[in-house]
């Protein structure tokens, strides 16, 4: 069965090391610019939701901002744990230490997974992607 | 977590770390796939990929000094052994990593 691509934008308005969040039938996808290939992912980090684009890109590796989870944007793959918060030697006032020791408790047993990912192609100038 | 596919991550990010100071992997592929392997248990213990061979202990400033590549933390004594302690890596010009010094010149204290 063959793909159906769908245009998702122009291919200028994302630049080599960029993320831009589309959406595209009702699906909500980045598509990034890694020197020159376009790839697309689903936009939600697969730990806890967090907006990809706003994370960071490096060749082929995109880091969540929210917990620095990472992922290949080749395939998905999830490449590592969130990392844990850490205040340094001073402790947070005793209010909110016991939140984020209650919000640290619910996040626990979250578990990192690899997101989605979908075809893309150059056409026109426009990269499009097959849902 | 695919531990082959955080290895390879992790030597990306590496590489541009520490070729801008004149440091490369080691030679000894072999050498370099244990030392990855524990710092990626390393990280999904502690959230960051500690030097394996350093102990951590519980002080945030020294320990984040141990997160590798820590060369920049450790600049003077790895450029004189031209490699860093764990051997992961060495100076770019160092062919056999196996006949550098295995200790620093008497003279030079530790940091």
């Amino acid at each position: 069965m063959s793909e159906l691509f769908i245009r998702a934008l122009r291919a200028d308005r994302v630049l080599p090391g960029g993320i831009v969040a589309v959406e595209l039938d009702g699906r909500q996808i980045v598509v990034c610019n890694c020197a020159g290939s376009y790839y697309a992912i689903e936009r939600r980090c697969g730990h806890m939701n967090a907006p990809l684009e706003l994370g960071t890109l490096d060749g082929f590796y995109l880091t969540c901002p929210m917990h620095c989870v990472q992922f290949d944007v080749r395939n998905g793959e999830v490449l590592c744990d969130p990392v844990p918060a850490d205040f340094g030697s001073e402790m947070p006032p005793p209010q909110l230490g016991k939140y984020l020791q209650n919000i640290e408790r619910i996040m626990k047993p979250v578990r990192s997974e690899s997101i989605r990912t979908f075809a893309t192609r150059l056409d026109a100038g426009w990269v499009e992607v097959a849902l | 977590m695919n531990l082959q596919s955080r290895k390879n991550a992790l030597r990306y990010f590496f590489t541009k770390v520490v070729e801008p100071m004149g440091f490369k992997f080691t030679p000894d592929a072999d050498l370099v796939e244990f030392v990855l392997e524990q710092e990626v248990a390393l990280q999904s213990k502690h959230g960051s990929p500690f030097c394996p061979c350093q102990p951590l202990r519980n002080e945030r400033a020294r320990d984040m000094q141990m997160v590798c590549p820590c060369i920049a933390f450790h600049r003077r004594q790895f450029d004189l052994m031209k490699r860093c302690w764990c051997g992961l890596f060495v100076h770019q010009g160092v062919v056999d990593p196996a006949l550098l010094p295995q200790s620093l010149p008497r003279e030079v204290g530790l940091e």
